[in-house]
């Protein structure tokens, strides 16, 4: 597993354990990341994890991270730094790791199952319109570079994962997360605002919001990743019941913290990002176009999803949403109270 | 039809080359290149940039640009410089210019031997309030230069500073004078204009700063670095701090008749004014005084904003916009030639200080 140490993959690794996976190699970049996996094992008797120490963009480490598995969940993806930064660490990586796959010695690719850990961002939401539901076979983006840059690079790594498939016949299990949380995640989603200095501006409004939480989607990912009938399929991953982008906000201000915010209802946002989208052309970029009308579609449209291909091969929440939400709120309280 | 313009190296910082070429109306940036085919891709795709390589040799050949960018690290620059002049090219290399002065001296040795031009990108030196500072200097208003003062902050919790500490490989860590080889061009290239000699005396020391409640600096990284440097007429200073906030880039001149302060942050330059006021009288008045030149300056910088004269990179526009006329006029590039390679050779005394190990 690659990733093994970022906020999914230990949940994953406890997971898989669970399952009675014991053999598992963690690829890791940094060695602190590697306590909270030993303790796992400890209280999993019989877990043989094989921490493996490198960085996905050297060929040779991939290599290592490959050698003799048949099953490979690839989670490491870049989440934020730079353009250039988000390719290097999502796909740059991702060929990496497929190239390791087509040549390494032991179990041939074509038998091996590999498990991509995708995202939402992939979806070409924008063209369906306002609550369009979206499911495994909305069709992908035709305009990433339209979008935000971790939309694109991981578009992108998506088709290179289909492309080496179709070359080198390993099955290939996707899984497309709506929005991760839970303890040791962040409080917002883009999807339900952005801070701007002081003030939350609430954008997500009644829109449904794509939560998953980090247990149910760890679970979601082992099951569909191990699943006899998953190979050659992709699955959308969220939780049921789910809440509106200013039920979470109003629930956020409740039981964490309370917060200012000025909710913008969608015709405004979009006013607003035709105005920047014109000021930015006409001053060659004085402001960033953070917001343009093609993403404030793609992030606030709204939409409805569906996770009834997920529930048919068996998974289902192992927490309930009212109890996931309980739990990331009282690990938010905790943090701002460390503040 | 204008300069065909191509890019070799499509990391972090060829964003802003291509953003920048692409307001310049009378070139053309052609095509990207890198080694890794996906980066080149993705700079293209974002860019609209027609076609992408991932063999230079390949884009040189069938495109056949005018001026190649270089924005590869600087271990590849003087190979890639050789070829490309000898393909035909101008330059324009990103900083630092070179692992060693030699190799700097190699690099305009090859461009000026071809008959080809050179500039690098001291963008700040082309910022407005840099011009403002020049336009003091030769008009006498600061007098002759006493001491000169080059401050640059450092964030190591950014988008650079955390590549740099997750990854002990990259290409910064691997530079003979590590992080500070990325980023002392543009503190010393502020100073040199002021210096008379050729080669100051310098005195140079580096540390760990482990400020409290600031960024700490991991696996051994020196990120403090204080510089002193004496000409013949001139001193200076040069500063480099990762835990000094708020993260500042700030030049102050002292002349024999006025001492002047910029900051290139605000885009600001204030006079500190001899007084002539007598008594109590002289020391009521200077606040006053700085006040409206900083008034005059968030005017002036309103102005700017309105006009869309305001970016981030505008000085980097501006210095390509000079750096392609003097190529399409056969003029001498906006750079001396001198002032490159003094930065180089003055870096390269630094780094024989600092990390003493890595020269031998």
């Amino acid at each position: 597993m690659t990733g093994a140490g970022g906020f999914v993959g230990v949940h994953v690794v406890e997971r898989l354990l669970v399952h009675g996976y014991t053999e598992i190699r963690c690829f890791l970049r940094e060695r602190g990341k590697a306590e909270r996996l030993l303790q796992m094992a400890e209280s999993h008797p019989g877990a043989q994890l094989d921490l493996c120490y490198g960085n996905l963009r050297s060929r040779s480490d991939c290599a290592r991270a490959v050698a003799d598995v048949s099953l490979v969940f690839h989670l490491a993806a870049g989440m934020k730094g730079s353009p250039a930064e988000l390719f290097a660490d999502s796909v740059v990586v991702a060929r990496n790791l497929l190239e390791a796959l087509e040549s390494h010695d032991g179990v041939p690719a074509r038998k091996t199952r590999v498990v991509l850990v995708s995202s939402f961002g992939v979806y070409g939401v924008v063209p369906l319109g306002r609550g369009a539901r979206v499911d495994e076979e909305t069709p992908l983006e035709d305009h990433p570079e339209w979008r935000d840059t971790y939309s694109h690079s991981k578009l992108r790594q998506e088709q290179l994962f289909r492309e080496y498939q179709g070359r080198v016949g390993f099955e290939l299990v996707v899984m497309r997360p709506g929005v991760i949380y839970g303890p040791g995640g962040g409080a917002f989603s883009s999807r339900v605002g952005i801070q701007i200095g002081p003030v939350f501006f609430h954008l997500g409004g009644s829109n449904l919001l794509p939560l998953a939480y980090v247990v149910n989607c760890a679970e979601a990912i082992v099951l569909a990743g191990t699943h006899p009938d998953s190979a050659g399929q992709a699955y959308n991953v969220h939780d049921d019941d789910l809440p509106t982008a200013s039920r979470y906000l109003r629930e956020y201000k409740r039981h964490v913290k309370r917060i200012r915010s000025i909710r913008l209802p969608y015709f405004i946002t979009r006013i607003l990002a035709w105005s920047l989208e014109k000021y930015h052309r006409r001053s060659q970029g004085q402001l960033p176009a953070i917001f343009t009308r093609y993403k404030v579609a793609a992030a606030w449209g709204g939409n409805t999803f569906s996770n009834a291909k997920l529930h048919s091969i068996g998974w289902h929440p192992l927490i309930a949403p009212s109890d996931a939400m309980a739990q990331t709120f009282e690990y938010l309280r905790g943090q701002e109270k460390k503040l | 039809m204008g300069l065909k313009i191509a890019i070799v190296g499509c990391g972090k910082i060829a964003d802003a080359h291509a953003e920048e070429i692409k307001k310049i109306p009378s070139v053309q940036l052609a095509a990207v290149c890198d080694l890794e085919p996906i980066m080149a891709e993705q700079l293209a795709v974002r860019y609209a940039i027609p076609r992408w390589y991932s063999d230079v040799a390949a884009m040189l050949e069938t495109e056949r640009p005018d001026v190649l960018h270089i924005t590869t690290p600087p271990q590849s620059h003087l190979s890639l410089t050789r070829q490309a002049v000898g393909a035909g090219c101008h330059i324009f290399l990103e900083k630092p210019v070179a692992l060693h002065h030699s190799d700097a001296e190699a690099i305009i040795e090859a461009a000026t031997g071809a008959g080809r031009k050179l500039a690098v990108n001291y963008w700040p030196r082309f910022e407005a309030p840099a011009l403002e500072l020049r336009r003091l200097y030769e008009t006498g208003v600061l007098g002759l230069p006493i001491h000169v003062e080059s401050f640059l902050g450092y964030d190591l919790g950014g988008e650079y500073g955390t590549a740099l500490k997750r990854d002990p490989d990259h290409w910064v860590n691997r530079l003979p004078g590590k992080l500070f080889q990325n980023v002392l061009d543009h503190v010393l290239n502020k100073i040199t204009p002021f210096l008379d000699d050729e080669l100051p005396i310098i005195e140079a020391m580096a540390y760990r700063g482990n400020a409290t409640g600031s960024e700490s600096s991991a696996g051994g990284l020196l990120d403090e670095l204080r510089v002193v440097m004496r000409g013949a007429q001139t001193s200076a200073y040069a500063t480099f701090s990762a835990h000094a906030r708020p993260l500042g880039q700030t030049l102050r001149v002292y002349g024999t008749k006025n001492t002047a302060f910029v900051d290139f942050m605000a885009r600001t330059v204030v006079l500190e004014r001899k007084q002539t006021f007598p008594s109590a009288l002289g020391r009521m008045f200077p606040p006053f005084l700085v006040a409206k030149d900083y008034l005059r300056q968030g005017m002036k910088n309103v102005s700017s904003f309105s006009h869309a004269r305001f970016h981030f990179f505008d000085g980097m526009r501006r210095l390509l916009t000079e750096f392609y006329l003097s190529i399409e006029q056969d003029t001498p590039p906006p750079i001396a030639y001198k002032e490159i390679l003094r930065v180089s050779q003055m870096m390269d005394r630094i780094f024989e200080q600092v990390y003493p190990e890595v020269r031998a």
